[in-house]
């Protein structure tokens, strides 16, 4: 609080305090690092699973307040100060607490991949397109499970469920076959060819024609991996597939 | 005050008017430009509390890659961290230099300060550019992306802002212009500034890379 600006009465100096805390500082940091690196040893990892994260926050939280009260004077300092400082860091606190639970209640936070449902795709939405040509850059083994099945497993399984399914009347490639199913790999859809469109048909089918409906014995996950997989093959012109029908898009 | 209170008031460098005034105490005897300082920072706290926000909010659900785990690499961002921590001691010494009427002690305490800033923002333009170059990771390839790259862009750029304030504050003291006792509170409050952009780091590196590699 003192800010001594006659010559002779110096304010006392800190230059000890500040270096024991950066010594000490460092140390927190140090022993930060080595939390995420004791999954090496999964003996102690495992012993203390749910303390890990709680004691990185309290170390952080030191660090915070120790920067905050000692490097930058708050807690000796006036109490406007405080008040200037503390008050909009709780509202911050607030509104990031606040936010956090409303993410809870609309997406699944923290792990969970982003589920496309029916309700998505009957509203429009278009996936990103991936398969059917190169992989892409990032798809390698460190994927979370949850996104490798929405996004290359879910190809996966989609194959594997039209090989099964859909092969015998649109041929394994997708090409179609003469008087059975008609060609999926070119660009022309006589029942639309966004993804809502066909996960419509291949739930639905198409009556009057040998098109089964597949929602009396696929699962919504089921459709939706198929789907994008047929979705996945629009352009790629297989070699003796049947001709155009239907419209281009 | 004798002979130094000659040194202090010597405003009439031009362009240094406003200097001066901002330093004068309000009616409550506190400096003026320490307690805009510290509502400044206060409104950072929101500010920076929504970047943050926002990420965890869309934390887990990026349509595509890659994620966090596949881009983040511990070892260089816990140098740079460590970097950034270690220039707010260097800061709190050269603020207390300055308090204690050693100039040039303080000078040296700042410059040193600005290059271990001026590093850890060198580092995050390494950081990004392989990010963005061998991660393929862009500001618009996913939410992760632009909540990543919005956040700790904006924290970079308020690092490189108080590195450049560093360098000015710096050739002040060389040129004399910036001197002891009364005017210690504009380093002061530039000290301020650093140490908030310190702390900022030190929530995102805990609650954005640390807890990454708990998972
Ligand atoms: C028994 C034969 C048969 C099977 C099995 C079959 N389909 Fe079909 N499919 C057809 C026929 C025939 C049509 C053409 C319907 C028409 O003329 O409107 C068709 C049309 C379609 C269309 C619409 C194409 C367009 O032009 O709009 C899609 C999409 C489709 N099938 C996907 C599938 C999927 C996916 C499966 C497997 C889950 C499947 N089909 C299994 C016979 C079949």
């Amino acid at each position: 609080m003192s800010h001594g600006h006659e010559v002779g009465t110096l304010p006392h100096s800190h230059k000890k305090q500040y270096i024991i805390l950066g010594i000490v500082l460092s140390i927190v940091t140090f022993i930060e690092l080595g939390i995420p690196l004791m999954k090496g040893s999964p003996e102690i990892w495992t012993a203390a699973k749910e303390l890990w994260a709680p004691l990185l926050i309290v170390l952080s939280i030191f660090k915070f307040g120790a920067v905050v009260g000692d490097f930058m004077h708050l807690r000796s300092d006036f109490t406007l100060y405080k008040i200037l400082f503390i008050s909009p860091l709780f509202l911050a606190m607030f509104s990031f607490f606040a936010i956090g639970s409303l993410s809870v209640v609309h997406f699944q936070p923290f792990g969970k991949g982003y589920a496309i449902t029916a309700q998505d795709l009957s509203d429009g939405y278009v996936p990103p397109t991936v398969g059917g040509g190169a992989e892409p850059p990032w798809a390698d083994d460190k994927f979370e499970a949850a996104f490798v099945d929405a996004q290359k497993g879910g190809f996966a399984k989609g194959k594997e469920t039209f090989t099964t399914s859909c092969a015998n009347c649109h041929r394994a490639d997708g090409g179609g076959m003469p008087g059975l199913g008609v060609n999926l790999t070119d660009v022309c859809y006589k029942h639309g060819g966004k993804i809502a469109a066909l996960y419509t048909t291949i739930s639905k089918g198409v009556s009057g024609t040998a098109m089964p409906a597949w929602q009396t014995s696929m699962d919504s996950e089921k459709l939706r991996q198929v789907a994008y997989y047929v979705h996945s093959l629009k352009g790629l012109n297989v070699a003796g597939g049947r001709d155009c029908e239907g419209p281009k898009e | 005050m004798s002979a130094h209170a000659e040194n202090l008031i010597h405003d009439d460098a031009p362009g240094h008017e406003g200097h001066g005034a901002l330093s004068e105490n309000n009616f409550l005897g506190l400096p003026n430009i320490k307690l805009a300082m510290w509502a400044f920072l206060g409104s950072e706290c929101m500010f920076f509390g929504s970047l943050i926000g926002t990420y965890f909010f869309y934390h887990g659900n990026s349509l595509g890659g890659p994620l966090p785990k596949d881009v983040f690499s511990i070892g260089i961002t816990s140098i740079s961290t460590f970097l950034l921590l270690m220039s707010s001691v260097t800061m709190a010494l050269g603020v207390d230099a300055m308090k204690q009427q050693k100039p040039l002690t303080a000078r040296t305490f700042i410059l040193l300060t600005a290059a271990l800033g001026a590093t850890f923002v060198g580092f995050q333009v390494f950081e990004f550019h392989e990010f963005y170059t061998e991660k393929h990771l862009a500001l618009s390839t996913s939410l992760f992306g632009s909540t990543f790259y919005t956040m700790t862009g904006f924290h970079g750029t308020h690092v490189t802002v108080g590195v450049i304030w560093l360098v000015i504050m710096s050739i002040l003291i060389t040129k004399k212009k910036l001197v002891p006792g009364k005017e210690a509170v504009n380093v002061e409050v530039m000290g301020l500034y650093w140490h908030f952009v310190d702390i900022v780091w030190i929530v995102i590196f805990t609650f954005v890379y640390l807890l990454e590699f708990l998972k």
